[in-house]
């Protein structure tokens, strides 16, 4: 009978934003990179059908009606290609084309103004759809590995490395270390930064953000930041940015040949094989095999791709109404995740008790977590016996909402820029303001006895004149 | 945990045998351990060491996020999916709920160890010296409980806690009091221990020799033969809601068989005994229960009623109507386990049919039963019980309270309270009578109804003055915040049984409640008030806030409105008038008299223009209010958890019809916000989070602005209601007390003290005060993380 929750999904998306990790998806990235990048990279096809298939549906028409026409289309014409109703998903559609330069201005002659698609990229897209062009630099001609290794085995292998990165940030002295490299792009990213005073890395704000992301989000995140470092370190964007494509298309399980590859590619790949994006037997195998990381890298934001899920460590956390947490785990760093926002009491072989208390989750809520990101990390990590439970929530409803009181506990004091009026003269002046700005509705606070009163700030000129009106009146 | 495949049990199997071997070694050692325990035990007992368990792990590591780290003192079996359970040094037990073995892990965990928290899937249990005594007092051998626990356990069982097992339960068990012809005796199979008790003075003195001249230690000797367990009433047909145990993963064969042998031996008893006994002096029976607790020898006391030849059975019979649910027969079970009647306590919650159980312990003792409650509506209600359970009639059930004198000589039902019992004050003549009469009985058997709320003192004086062969004491919620429950394992028994309530619930024996905790914003002018007054007049503040008024006048509309039946809860009588008179509801408190109570009560059970009443604490415990389901609590005795859980029990009886719905029963709880109501509210509300439930809170009820015509909506009312409680004399800041709730009974007394120290919060801080601003115990990754 009562609603509490009423008012959070509309919050979400604003809370997310006062979140300090953005979080780009293709489009966002693709659209901050100069037109000069962008030409380049639609000389490869491959990125040609990524970006298309990141295309919002509307303007995917769009891209199929217009890449085997070769003049402008009125632009009067494209727009009646939708329903009126949908002039909104219209006009998206439109600046998302433009803003990628994918289709770009063109007059017409009459005067009319038309759509012309990117030669390059209309290119490019008939190769990616049609075939033909030249072959991938990354070829899966070779003979077969005398050591192949199956797909299981790649994904402990990916996992291992990906989380190599983050037990690092962690602070988990267990584990090996990262390259140099890597330390620097986490810097890069600010996901940890250097103490003042003992020049120690330390994790920030945005790094505790970052690892209760789910792990696709995260290697789409740090792969973005470190692309961001790529050119500092000689190599070419567009060509990493390419490799990165066709591995996003390359098939799970099978090897490919180094053959061909640049050697700034090399290194490229050397990176990549540091965090389990690729496996490489030795560093000069001549073969190296993608892992589940790297695959549909660039959907990011398409949380249903089935592969991506069973890459997933199995959900291992049980929530209970009493704010008790059990997490089946061993590693150490879904410890340090969990132990993050929860008190933790026990600790088995391959089970840790905690307790969710107000203190603990002030505390993540201090370290810069919102409640969002807490609850949204039990709910991917749930137990499947959480999912299986009749109710529909995998998490007890009573907690979720007590971490979202918790957090709203400490903002709950409303700010409001105002102007303070004081020292006036008589009880009299003070009664006329006062009175006056009741009735507009912008007093905020007043004291009588005191004689002082606080309005609301907007409203300041309009009460000055007010009250020159008046004083010049008496 | 997906199901194991097949292949892999079938290669487990080989495994397994050969793990059994050497858990067969790994027994034979410990069993030779065993002969060198009680050797030990027998030269000298810590007792102090052996009975807690907590601090067997003080020395355990902490890992660098604050937690216990076990990992070093046990290895993780290979199998261990199939496992349910995980035990630590401390002697906390974690168990699966969902589990293929959950059902036979569970029924041995209850027996074993106390239920610290059974939510929906992983529950929690702690292995105590009493719940071990328990464990004994029921049947179960020290190595059948070490081996069982060493199967279900995932991980290897830590020394720690077999041998603190061992400590508890080997001498356990071992000797009973036993009242034969109206004298207590002790009793044991081994005589070595007998004569080892009489060593200690205490127990000397307390030992009755009728032969003086007689001064050898002679024991009385006897033989016992082999019973049989009675059946109670009508059987009641496939329990329904069983949940399939056609699951399709495998149960370790290990385990599986041996759920089958402990199923088995619970029932099962040496088909004859030689035992060896002496006779005790009944004045000195806590004394002697007492002192062989302390010697780890404790007393269990059980009745051979089969055989009791001296005592005439009474003529009562289970009525074939009768059903007992699965949980009732199998609390009853446990009492009854070995053809005996053992003493103890069985916990179900409120509404489950606990009166259900007491009338068929008195029909299966078949001897004079006398059955304890603690108010006089309560001594109505077991009257209607056993009338409607049992055969017994008019004639043959009697009630003794200062209203209703039935004529109880000769009798074979006596139903009366604690306080007639214990009353110290001159008697009418009739009521000496009655008394002596009462005295000079040996009853079969002793009900002890609401056993919780009895205190110690009133106690120890029933059972001076009333002998009975066994007792049975049954409570909704066995804890107290002064932690005297303790007694009552030596005072009446062990716990024989405790219910789950989250799973009676599931099948429908009792209401779905939902629970909810409504916050109510303190007006600023309350608040103001309330920051600056002091302690005692907060208290008021707080139940007074204009906001909580409205709430409780919104709650009680809407409800009224969908039907509903409601109870609103007021430990504060200042404001249970004010808010009653304002809002024209009837009201019950203290003062109100008998006559008026049972009016208001028919009313609110039949009259249709009756929806709602208001009631103090009087109506707590025990008044049978089957109709109601909306309960609303504006003001509460601190942070007493027992009473919150009482207070759920009153909605909590199974409702009919209403199946469609989710929840068939609403609890609310109103605090006035940022004010100490919320601590209290939070610490109560432990008992019940515990058992699975789950507090929504609610800020804003929906609607409510909307709803035409509350009260206090303006602020000068809302001046007027503060003035009214700023002039409210300090009697009004208080709970009401009810005698027999603890304290002292002289009406109104005043305290030196705060509210904590009278919601008994002295002792137990709400722990988040301890902690604030303590950042030493940060969470390591916040320690590198300068803000």
């Amino acid at each position: 009978m009562a609603d509490n929750d009423g008012s959070t999904s509309s919050q979400k998306s604003s809370r997310f934003k006062q979140t300090n990790l953005e979080c780009k998806n293709l489009y966002d990235y693709l659209k901050s990179r100069s037109s000069q990048v962008l030409e380049k990279l639609y000389n490869h096809p491959t990125i040609c059908l990524a970006i298309y298939r990141e295309l919002p549906d509307l303007a995917k028409q769009y891209v199929i009606r217009l890449v085997f026409v070769e003049q402008p289309v009125p632009q009067a014409v494209v727009a009646s290609w939708g329903s009126q109703v949908f002039s909104k998903e219209h006009n998206f559609a439109s600046t998302v084309l433009a803003e990628l330069t994918l289709w770009q201005e063109a007059a017409i002659p009459g005067g009319l103004l038309g759509w012309i698609l990117s030669p390059t990229f209309k290119r490019n897209l008939k190769v990616a759809l049609l075939g033909g062009g030249k072959a991938w630099s990354m070829s899966s001609a070779l003979e077969a590995d005398s050591k192949a290794r199956d797909v299981a085995f790649l994904d402990t292998y990916s996992q291992e490395r990906w989380e190599c990165v983050l037990h690092y940030m962690v602070g988990s002295q267990q584990q090996e270390g990262i390259s140099a490299d890597a330390v620097r792009i986490l810097l890069h990213a600010g996901l940890m930064k250097r103490d003042e005073e003992d020049g120690s890395l330390v994790i920030t704000r945005q790094g505790f953000q970052f690892l209760l992301l789910d792990r696709q989000a995260q290697v789409w995140h740090f792969l973005l930041q470190y692309l961001d470092t790529v050119e500092e370190r000689g190599l070419d964007l567009v060509e990493c940015l390419t490799f990165l494509f066709q591995l996003s298309f390359s098939t799970l399980g099978k090897d490919y040949s180094t053959e061909g590859m640049s050697p700034g590619l090399l290194i490229f790949l050397q990176h990549l094989r540091e965090f389990g994006l690729v496996y490489q037997r030795k560093r000069k195998a001549g073969r190296f095999y993608p892992t589940r990381l790297a695959l549909n890298i660039t959907n990011s934001h398409n949380k249903s791709t089935p592969d991506i899920e069973e890459d997933h460590p199995k959900g291992y956390i049980v929530v209970e109404t009493n704010y008790r947490i059990y997490a089946y785990t061993d590693s150490n760093l879904q410890v340090a995740l969990v132990a993050l926002f929860t008190e933790l009491m026990y600790r088995f072989p391959n089970l840790v008790v905690g307790l969710i208390t107000r203190e603990s989750v002030r505390q993540a809520l201090r370290g810069g977590i919102t409640a969002d990101q807490i609850i949204g990390f039990l709910k991917q990590h749930a137990h499947p016996q959480m999912l299986n439970a009749e109710a529909k929530q995998p998490l007890p409803p009573t907690v979720v909402d007590q971490i979202k009181l918790w957090e709203l506990e400490r903002n709950r004091l409303t700010y409001s820029e105002g102007v303070l009026y004081s020292q006036f003269l008589s009880q009299a002046d003070f009664n006329v303001l006062k009175e006056y700005t009741e009735s507009n509705g912008v007093l905020i606070w007043c004291n009588k006895e005191k004689r002082t009163l606080v309005i609301n700030k907007s409203a300041h000129d309009d009460v000055k004149k007010f009250w020159k009106r008046y004083s010049k009146g008496n | 945990m997906g199901p194991p495949k097949r292949a892999a049990t079938s290669k487990s199997e080989a495994k397994a045998s050969k793990k059994r071997k050497k858990d067969e070694d790994v027994e034979y050692a410990y069993e030779e351990d065993d002969t060198n325990d009680v050797e030990g035990a027998e030269a000298d007992i810590p007792g102090a060491a052996a009975r807690d368990a907590e601090k067997n792990d003080q020395s355990v590591q902490e890992d660098e996020f604050g937690a216990k780290d076990y990992r070093s003192q046990m290895i993780l079996k290979p199998d261990n999916a199939s496992r349910p359970l995980w035990v630590a040094p401390n002697g906390h037990i974690f168990l699966e709920s969902f589990s293929p073995v959950y059902k036979h892990a569970h029924d041995f965990l209850i027996a074993i160890s106390e239920p610290v928290c059974r939510p929906e899937f992983i529950h929690e249990y702690k292995l105590t010296a009493y719940s071990l005594y328990a464990a004994v007092s029921v049947g179960l051998q020290t190595n059948d409980i070490v081996e069982y626990l060493k199967r279900l356990s995932k991980t290897s069982v830590p020394d720690g806690i077999i041998e603190f097992i061992k400590l508890c339960t080997l001498s356990y068990g071992k000797v009973k009091l036993v009242l034969k012809h109206n004298k207590y005796f002790v009793e044991s199979p081994f005589p070595e221990i007998l004569q080892k008790l009489l060593k200690d003075p205490v127990i000397q003195e307390c030992r009755l020799r009728r032969n003086v001249e007689n001064e050898s230690e002679e024991f009385i000797k006897q033989v016992q033969d082999k019973k049989t367990v009675p059946t109670f009433g009508a059987k009641p047909g496939p329990t329904i809601g069983e949940p399939s145990t056609a699951d399709a993963q495998p149960v370790p064969d290990d385990i599986s068989s041996f759920y089958e042998k402990i199923d088995v031996e619970e029932d099962e008893e040496d088909n004859s005994l030689e035992t060896v006994s002496f006779e005790v002096n009944q004045e000195k029976i806590e004394v002697i229960q007492k002192r062989c607790i302390e010697l780890e020898f404790p007393l269990l006391a059980e009745y051979d009623f089969r055989n009791d030849s001296v005592n005439p059975d009474i003529n009562v019979d289970l009525r074939p109507s009768a059903v007992l649910r699965p949980y009732q027969e199998k609390s009853l079970r446990k009492m009854f386990g070995n053809g005996r009647a053992r003493s103890g306590v069985i916990v179900l919650p409120c509404g489950a049919g606990k009166s259900l159980v007491g009338v068929t312990a008195c029909c299966t003792v078949r001897k004079r039963a006398l059955v304890l409650c603690n108010s006089g509506v309560s001594v109505e209600q077991w009257k209607q019980q056993f009338k409607m359970w049992s055969t017994a009639d008019d004639s043959m059930i009697c009630r003794f309270t200062s209203e209703a004198k039935d004529k109880p000589m000769g009798c074979s039902v006596l139903v009366t309270t604690y306080s007639m019992i214990t009353h110290t004050q001159r008697r009418s003549w009739e009521a000496e009578q009655t008394m002596k009469w009462l005295q000079e009985q040996e009853w079969g058997i002793m009900i002890l109804d609401e056993v919780h709320t009895i205190p110690a003192k009133m106690f120890r004086r029933v059972l001076t003055l009333v002998q009975s062969h066994c007792k049975l004491g049954l409570t909704a919620t066995l804890l107290r915040e002064d932690d005297k429950i303790a007694d009552l394992n030596f005072l009446i028994g062990p716990k024989l049984y405790e219910a789950n309530w989250l799973e009676l619930q599931k099948r429908g024996y009792i209401a779905k409640v939902q629970c909810a905790e409504v916050w109510c914003p303190m007006t600023p002018e309350f608040y103001r008030e309330y920051l600056v007054c002091k302690t005692s007049k907060r208290l008021l503040l707080y139940v007074m806030n204009p906001n909580k008024f409205r709430a409780t006048q919104y709650l009680i509309r809407y409800h009224e409105r969908r039907g509903d039946k409601t109870i609103v809860f007021s430990d504060n009588v200042f404001a249970l008038k004010h808010y009653a008179i304002k809002m024209n509801k009837p009201y019950i408190y203290g003062p109100t008299s008998q006559g008026e109570r049972i009016q208001i009560l028919q009313n609110f059970k039949f009259n249709p223009k009756v929806n709602t009443i208001f009631v103090s604490k009087v109506a707590d415990t025990s008044f049978d209010l089957p109709e109601a389901n909306v309960l609303i609590q504006i003001s509460s005795h601190g942070g007493s958890r027992r009473q919150e859980a009482q207070r759920l029990g009153r909605i909590l009886r199974a409702k009919k019809g209403a199946v469609a719905e989710e929840y068939n029963a609403f609890f609310y709880t109103l605090v006035s916000q940022d004010t100490m109501e919320m601590n209290y509210s939070r610490k109560r509300q432990r008992f019940l989070v515990n058992q699975g439930y789950s507090y929504k809170v609610i800020t804003k009820l929906a609607g409510m602005d909307e709803e035409p015509d509350l009260f206090y909506k303006n602020r000068d009312e809302q001046g007027q209601l503060l003035q009214q409680v700023l002039a409210a004399s300090d009697i009004d800041c208080e709970d009401e007390r009810v005698p027999g709730e603890g304290g002292p009974r002289s009406g109104m007394i005043r305290k030196a003290g705060n509210m904590g120290s009278m919601s008994g919060a002295d002792d137990a801080v709400y722990y988040e005060y301890r902690k604030h601003g303590t950042l030493t115990n940060k969470h390591p990754l916040f320690k590198r993380f300068r803000y």
